[in-house]
């Protein structure tokens, strides 16, 4: 190669290296240096909040599970080593092993009819025309409403003898104290919960429905597939993502649900979950265990990932099936 | 032009992100700030200068309007201190949390709560001490030993309450539970207050007969622990009597008797003979409606099992009402049968308090004869000082039984001394739920709880 040759890719080489930054520069580059310190600033804020109040306070909470910590300054705090989490294992907790039971039907009923029923308003609502908007709005009501206000409205509703349910059951005969009844009191629970969120998982599938691109329907109506098939081919595969953003949000929604159970039932006639259990044990009349209602919260939030993770990805490999 | 363009829509998208980054920071350092809760300080200074005193208490209605009362007196009184008081819904509940949080936090001067220090566990484990048994043992409120208006105090009242020595708490009284009846109802149907088990039956029989719904009680929203309008009352009259030392507490701390004594399932067994005169699903009916709303205070229920407390409360729902008061007779010795009572609303005095002095003037403000008469007329306990005249509803409603009882200090132990509540298999009183619905003998129930008791 001649000198010249040489010393021009050469020059050619370090121009381009020197234009290079420019072409690899990140969009973060291209804000101005007080909108890059705003931008840093304001993350940094947010990571530091979140540690401080998100992260900081769960390994607390795995730290005391380990103790019989009662939060009272000054007072002796003693390691216990596992013993919070054997005697959970061992028959001594039957409060936990019950829990375990309720927690279980109750995530599962929920996420499962939440699920339904929500499927069925999209479909439904999609539209938009008058009455889907209004009806969209009704489902999505509840959510606005609080947990302590949808408590008190069923409660209410299911009086055992005043409420307009119990009027109702009463005209096939059926009379239950509902919420006080061991046989009642969890379908019930489950029924609220299911009813309070449904307009969530509407949403999300109404979202979902929108997105799917008419032509496909009427192509496929040209074609003379049914509307079984429609909505087996088409509706499902394409509403794979808001199926995993919904069921995910179900599931771990009821998993950690205590509130709405609280005030319903305050966890008696069989309604203890986990949730539920962890709260009485750390703020209840006759230990205030702390330590131990940590440890029961750190075996829901296990059971939680155990059962969420598994499911995020099953739901993911059915979406890249579904989808191609 | 392109390039330009892609640039601007790429700077529009950066300043965009910048923007929601710090719109993010900010909603989430607000949405922590909210979740994190936030208490405020006490304030500060004795009752020399100017003092906030804070208290917290339970909705009992009549307990908060007489806190509520005492308060606006005590503040004319010392204009320099500023009381305000706290409350949160059900003592079996709500206040649960609000308590632990305060003492824990040190969020107020006076702490209120009706479960008793005594009896002790025989051998004390952080598991089967009671939240007041852990903090009276660990420090958490000053002794008011020493202070004059604890003299005003019975001697019973001022022992229930201490520890090694010093008093902790300032037991406002006692109410005794029971059947509240309906006088009209009763002189309609030329009925008798019963005072033996058998007669009891027969008046519920004769009501039932007539159409009328005999007994009332609401155990929706906190469970089985209601049942003890019945479990405490049926120990006092069966089990009670034959307690060694006449203390039925310790006897069975010690083992002297055994959970599985036959007049404890005797008691059981009443206990479910009686519930069939209970209204139709009582386990739903909200608690609440004992306190006047119920089918008691609306007249159509002639009799309802509670507590005294709730006396004043079904007097303002409708002050027509005529009301008597019996005990609940379990056993078909007359003598026997007697009034339970518990220690109710007492008062402790934060050890993190930073206005003792001022804490202690109203305590003092509150002993003071016309003061506490008043407290007792309007919440109808019945009084812990050694002397007083009253003439409350609840004093003319309960009449010989006032203040008469026997205390839950000597008929129920504490905890089991191997296994803290929730080391234990069954809840009691859900055993006994049990039993009044069929679904366990009472022989199982007490063998059941006596395997707990002493696994």
């Amino acid at each position: 190669m001649a000198p010249a040759t040489v010393g021009a890719a050469a020059d050619k080489a370090a121009a381009s290296a020197r234009k290079s930054p420019v072409r690899r520069r990140s969009p973060a580059r291209l804000l101005s240096r007080g909108s890059r310190a705003a931008m840093w600033g304001g993350l940094l804020l947010g990571i530091a909040v979140y540690v401080l109040f998100g992260i900081v306070p769960m390994l607390g909470n795995v730290l005391i599970s380990f103790t019989d910590y009662t939060g009272l300054p000054g007072a002796a705090v003693h390691n216990l080593g596992f013993s919070n989490y054997t005697a959970m294992e061992s028959t001594q907790a039957p409060g936990f092993e019950q829990g375990l039971v309720a927690t279980l039907v109750f995530v599962v009923a929920v996420t499962l009819g939440q699920n339904l029923v929500a499927l069925l308003f999209a479909h439904k609502l999609t539209g938009s025309g008058r009455f889907a908007a209004v009806g969209r709005l009704l489902v999505f009501l509840p959510i606005a409403l609080g947990v302590t206000v949808v408590g008190l409205i069923w409660i209410l509703i299911f009086n055992p003898q005043q409420g307009p349910a119990t009027s109702f059951f009463g005209l096939f005969g059926i009379h239950s104290a509902f919420f006080g009844a061991d046989n009642w009191a969890m379908p019930l629970v489950i029924f609220v919960q299911i009813w309070q969120n449904t307009g969530f998982s509407t949403l999300v599938f109404i979202g979902g429905l929108r997105a799917i691109d008419p032509s496909l329907y009427e192509a496929s109506a040209m074609d003379g597939i049914g509307a079984w098939q429609r909505l087996r081919r088409i509706t499902f595969p394409l509403i794979a993502p808001s199926m995993t953003v919904s069921v995910m949000l179900a599931v771990v929604g009821a998993f950690t649900t205590y509130n709405l159970i609280y005030v319903l039932t305050d966890g008696q006639y069989g309604t203890q979950t986990l949730g539920m259990l962890a709260f009485n044990v750390a703020f209840g009349s006759f230990e205030a265990n702390l330590g131990f209602g940590a440890a029961v919260s750190v075996v829901l939030f296990v059971m939680t990932l155990v059962v969420a993770i598994p499911l995020m990805m099953l739901l993911r490999l059915r979406e890249r099936r579904l989808l191609g | 032009m392109i390039s330009r363009l892609a640039k601007l829509r790429s700077r529009t998208r950066s300043h965009r992100v910048g923007a929601l980054t710090l719109a993010a920071a900010v909603l989430a350092t607000g949405a922590a700030a909210c979740s994190s809760g936030g208490g405020s300080a006490s304030g500060s200074g004795g009752s020399s200068a100017s003092a906030s005193l804070k208290i917290i208490t339970w909705v009992n209605p009549p307990a908060v309007q007489a806190i509520n009362t005492i308060d606006s007196e005590f503040e004319k009184k010392y204009p320099n201190i500023k009381v305000t008081l706290q409350t949160a819904v059900n003592v079996n509940g709500p206040y649960e949390t609000l308590l632990q949080q305060t003492v824990n936090s040190g969020d107020a001067d006076i702490v209120t709560a009706n479960t008793p220090l005594l009896p002790l566990p025989a051998k004390m484990t952080r598991s089967n001490e009671t939240p007041i048994q852990y903090w009276i043992t660990n420090g958490a409120f000053a002794p008011l030993n020493g202070q004059s208006y604890l003299s005003d105090y019975t001697s019973a009242a001022k022992a229930a309450d201490t520890y090694e020595g010093k008093t902790y708490g300032l037991v406002s009284g006692e109410y005794q539970e029971g059947v509240f009846y309906n006088k009209a109802i009763f002189a309609r149907y030329h009925l008798s207050v019963p005072t033996t088990y058998n007669q009891f039956l027969a008046v519920c029989a004769a009501l039932k007969n007539h159409g009328v719904q005999p007994l009332f009680t609401g155990l929706g929203d906190v469970g089985p622990v209601y049942l003890q309008f019945e479990y405490y009352e049926a120990m006092t009259d069966l089990w009670y009597p034959t307690a060694p030392g006449g203390n039925l507490a310790t006897a069975i701390m010690n083992g002297t008797v055994k959970w599985t004594a036959p007049q404890w399932v005797q008691a059981m067994n009443e206990e479910k003979a009686i519930a069939q005169y209970l209204e139709p699903n009582y386990t739903g009916i909200a608690w609440q409606s004992m306190q006047g709303s119920g089918d008691f205070g609306k007249g159509t229920a002639a009799m309802e099992l509670d507590g005294s407390w709730d006396l004043s409360s079904i007097h303002q729902a409708d002050p027509s009402l005529q009301v008597g008061y019996f005990p609940i007779p379990f056993s078909n010795v007359a003598a026997d049968n007697q009034a339970y009572s518990q220690n109710d609303l007492t008062f402790y005095e934060l050890n993190s308090s930073q206005n003792k002095t001022a804490a202690n003037e109203w305590l003092a403000f509150f002993s003071s004869p016309q003061i506490y008469a008043q407290y007792v007329n309007i919440t109808g306990i019945s009084p812990s000082q050694s002397s007083g005249t009253y003439s409350g509803f609840a004093s003319q409603v309960m009449g010989s039984w006032f203040g008469k009882g026997v205390n839950q200090t000597v008929l129920y132990p504490a905890l089991s001394p191997n296994n803290g509540y929730y080391d234990q298999q069954s809840n009691w009183p859900d055993l006994q739920l049990s039993v009044m619905q069929g679904k366990m003998t009472a022989q199982q129930a007490a063998e059941t709880y006596a395997k707990d008791w002493n696994s």
